[in-house]
């Protein structure tokens, strides 16, 4: 990989030149908390955020997204849309870029999604690195570096941030600087490593994941889900903010007086009563425990049998999202207890 | 008649897997006061070509200004150019369906999911057990066994409905009873009419009559849940391998192509690697049956 | 297809539904030309109020004789009768609970010549007569009522969100006033459809469309206990739009 330094003092200028490849936009700071959003100038961005109230996953996975327009005599053709719109997200954490990744595999496959697709294509990631605070487990979840799903990744060594070149694009950008960019000294590579140890120490929450697959099969009927389901709301905050959930519903809106209409994707929750209710009214988790229990197995056990891994990057998003203080470490570390007392 | 002995061909998929293709509706045969079977043809001369699936499989169909949903698809790939889907009134999506005629437009697009694993039966007796509805999925492998009977040995039929009037297909099914290369077995629960001349009793007392052999057979099992638990309990107790029992599930799909979430069951998609499981399968995931 | 003949009543109630109906000022003339709007006292004055309905629209709570006799008389001419508004759908405000019940209420309110005032007490209008169609909130939502009449026109109930307002509020990227200010809001206990507008104005939801389906109250009322907020604070909040919670 192409690895390149870019002095600090000379971000603004970078961020500059930047904009000729798309709308730019940054973590901005919202009454205390951060947002992803447009930038109307580049002062306005946050680089040191701690996390944004939703991931990147609204560019891409939009909260709701006209798919189809039906027209009589015309069948269902997409709507113009957005998707060939150019941005670039600046400022985005490893967990997030790792979560993109992840969300890759489900809309590609065998039948790749288009729209998900094109956005991945025309939106551009410059991902910066992060210090860990007391909600993150990246580490944990083994999201706290990417190598891949992003164009250039900053990582800062005091005066440079040390710059790695993920892309064809990521180049077009270095290059578009001219002489902005140097190259990297072996005293830069050892301060590399000392803050990447350092932020290693930083990690106040740890969660093995090794063996929780297992763990959830034979924790199925713990009671432990049966206390989650008295205490959670049903209220999606968690699934929303996560920047791997991606279920959606579809809906149909027609026009006054026709059948023309559009048919759209909205964000869905597996939290929800309706998510596995089939018509004639059998609900396969009709009950709130067998629901937020499908939420955490399918994450930390289905996924891995999919995909290899499972679809949690260890953001923390949910932790800091849930109005009860359901936290998916504890629940971890729970689910991990023995409870019982050695019968041999 | 076009035989098939291989799997569909794959199809190319369309650059947009969510754009529905439109058909027309040719024919709507009333089943039930409640089920209907409608006969679907698409606009597209290349479509009505190209379209194969296999038993098994179901198609997302969509009613303009009302929604989609999956359908199973109830005729034989070995019976092509039109699709024909046995569908019974229980929501939103439905009850508009039932609201369309002949000539109306409807949009289809796939084929979905895996389908019966029609090269595995291939050589074996196939057992096909329906309950109810669950002839619906199950009458597009009865065609194709029958329509390429040469490939299978012994095929037997088990289909039970509440009554004579409730037996899905009727006319089809008693026409079976006729032929030698079919064990066409008939029950009703009940028969309220007195003209019934078959058997009564319920499906899995079927069992009673016929001498398997389980090691060389695959039985495929389709209805309400009651179905599935006392059909089961005979194909176990026959000897009947768990992964030579074959299921065909329903869940909750708003995509079919293993996206959306909404069929996930643990760690498999009804829509993807569905929605015909083994029962092995079907036991090792939670919330499955 | 002939037109459909509509009607549009309002029971005991602001009349706030029917004026974000008279509001829909993109929609109005398609509204007007795809129904035939025979009973709607609040904008026309040649009323046909004796004729056979295809659809009656109606707001408001049934909260005296007068009002469940008119309602029960909508019901007879109508073939499928449609609650609007939190109050037809769960009773709201009118029926929102109160010490000294209905007597006492009166005496407050008009001094002991309330006693002979044509009240009841307040029902939403499902627990009076059979109500085919619910469309919720303080007052309801543009888009809702139109999606609803373009969906009837075709046949199709509408598809609204059952979920909490919570959902919208993430969404729409709001911060959270519950979680970050401690201030009680309602949005995990009420139907989205609003598009958690409340909390996006740094306003607590305050629960006016209702109760989202499967709304988990014992688990919000202890959230909230444990935020400081009194017993009877939560109590009073939960109870001041639908009354009648979970029956309907």
């Amino acid at each position: 990989m192409k690895i390149l330094k870019l002095p600090k003092d000379k971000l603004d200028y970078f961020a500059s030149v930047v904009q000729q490849f798309g709308e730019v936009h940054a973590p901005v700071e919202q009454d205390g908390k951060y947002v992803f959003k447009r930038l109307t100038r580049w002062s306005e961005a946050r680089l040191a955020y701690d996390r944004t109230i939703l991931p990147p996953k609204k560019y891409f996975l939009p909260p709701k997204e006209p798919l189809l327009v039906y027209r009589p005599g015309e069948g269902y053709v997409a709507p113009a849309g957005d998707v060939q719109h150019r941005l670039v997200l600046f400022g985005v954490h490893a967990c997030d870029v790792y979560a993109l990744n992840i969300l890759d595999l489900v809309f590609a496959g065998k039948y790749p999604d288009p729209y998900y697709q094109a956005r991945r294509k025309n939106i551009a990631i410059i991902g910066i690195d992060c210090v860990p605070d007391g909600k993150c487990f990246c580490r944990s979840m083994r999201a706290d570096f990417v190598d891949h799903g992003f164009d250039l990744f900053f990582c800062d060594i005091g005066g440079h941030y040390l710059t790695f070149v993920g892309s064809a694009l990521g180049d077009d950008m270095v290059l578009a600087t001219e002489t902005l960019f140097e190259t990297v000294s072996p005293a830069d590579i050892d301060e590399y490593k000392r803050r990447s140890g350092a932020k290693h120490e930083a990690f106040q929450l740890d969660v093995e994941i090794r063996d929780l697959p297992e763990i959830f099969e034979m924790e199925y009927g713990s009671a432990i889900w049966d206390d989650l389901g008295a205490q959670c709301l049903s209220c999606g905050s968690c699934s929303a903010v996560c920047p791997t959930c991606y279920c959606f519903d579809m809906n149909d809106e027609a026009v006054l007086g026709s059948r023309a209409g559009t048919r759209s994707r909205n964000w869905d929750s597996c939290l929800f009563s309706t998510h596995a209710l089939v018509a004639g009214g059998e609900n396969f988790r009709e009950s709130r425990s067998s629901r937020i229990k499908f939420r955490f197995y399918h994450k930390q056990r289905g996924f891995v049998a999919e995909y290899g891994r499972p679809s949690c990057v260890g953001c923390g998003r949910c932790i800091t999202a849930c109005p009860v203080d359901i936290d998916i470490v504890e629940v971890l570390a729970a689910l991990r207890e023995t409870r019982h007392a050695a019968t041999h | 008649m076009l035989l098939h002995t291989d799997t569909a061909p794959p199809l190319q998929p369309a650059a947009n897997p969510y754009q529905p293709y439109m058909a027309r509706i040719v024919r709507i045969q009333k089943m039930l006061d409640d089920t209907r079977v409608f006969t679907l043809r698409f606009l597209d001369e290349s479509m009505v070509r190209s379209f194969r699936h296999r038993p098994g499989q179901f198609v997302m169909l969509s009613i303009p200004g009302t929604g989609e949903a999956p359908i199973s698809i109830s005729s034989s790939p070995t019976r092509p150019e039109i699709l024909e889907l046995c569908v019974r009134r229980a929501g939103r999506m439905t009850s508009s369906l039932f609201r369309l005629s002949t000539n109306d437009v409807v949009g289809v697009r796939g084929p979905y999911g895996n389908g019966f694993p029609v090269d595995d039966i291939r050589g074996n007796h196939l057992l096909l057990a329906a309950g109810g509805l669950g002839m619906a999925p199950l009458r597009s492998l009865l065609w194709y066994a029958l329509d390429n009977r040469h490939l299978f040995d012994g095929v037997i039929l088990m289909y039970g409905s509440r009554s004579p009037a409730d037996m899905l297909f009727r006319d089809e099914m008693l026409s079976l009873a006729g032929r030698d290369d079919v064990n066409c077995m008939l029950t009703v629960d009940a028969d309220p009419s007195g003209a019934w001349t078959g058997r009564i009793g319920h499906l899995p007392s079927l069992f009673d009559h016929v001498t398997l052999e389980p090691a060389r057979t695959y039985a495929a099992v389709c209805g309400p849940p009651v179905v599935y638990r006392y059909v089961l309990e005979r194909l176990l107790a026959a000897g009947f391998s768990k992964d030579r029992i074959l299921m065909s599930l329903e869940r909750r799909m708003k995509c079919g192509i293993g996206k959306c979430g909404h069929c996930s069951v643990g760690y498999k998609y009804t829509c993807l690697q569905g929605p015909i499981f083994t029962y092995w399968d079907a036991i090792n995931l939670p919330e499955m049956i | 297809m002939s037109k459909p003949r509509a009607g549009i009543f309002g029971l005991t109630g602001c009349a706030g539904d029917q004026l974000v109906i008279l509001n829909c000022e993109d929609e109005l003339l398609d509204l007007v030309s795809l129904l035939d709007m025979r009973d709607f006292l609040m904008a026309a004055s040649d009323n046909d109020t004796a004729c056979d309905l295809d659809i009656a629209l109606v707001e408001g709570a049934v909260f005296s004789r007068r009002d469940k006799e008119r309602l029960e008389r909508i019901r007879q001419r109508s073939a499928m009768l449609v609650a609007i508004g939190s109050c037809a759908v769960w009773g709201g405000v009118s029926a929102a609970e109160r010490n000294g019940g209905l007597a006492g209420l009166l005496d407050e309110t008009y001094g002991t010549q309330g006693r002979d005032y044509d009240a009841t007490e307040a029902y939403a209008l499902h627990q009076v007569v059979k109500v085919d169609l619910k469309i919720t909130g303080c007052p309801i939502e543009k888009h809702e009522f139109v999606a609803a009449v373009a969906s009837l026109l075709n046949g199709d109930p509408p598809v609204y969100p059952q979920y909490p307002v919570c959902t919208e509020c993430k969404m729409r990227e709001s911060n959270c006033l519950l979680i970050e200010k401690s201030i009680p809001c309602c949005g995990p206990l009420t139907v989205a459809g609003c598009g958690a507008r409340c909390p996006a104005l740094r306003i607590p939801c305050i629960g006016c469309r209702g109760p989202a389906a499967d709304a988990n109250a014992e688990s919000a009322r202890q959230m909230l206990a444990a935020k400081g907020v009194p017993e009877h604070d939560i109590r009073q909040r939960l109870r001041t739009f639908a009354p009648t919670g979970g029956s309907a």
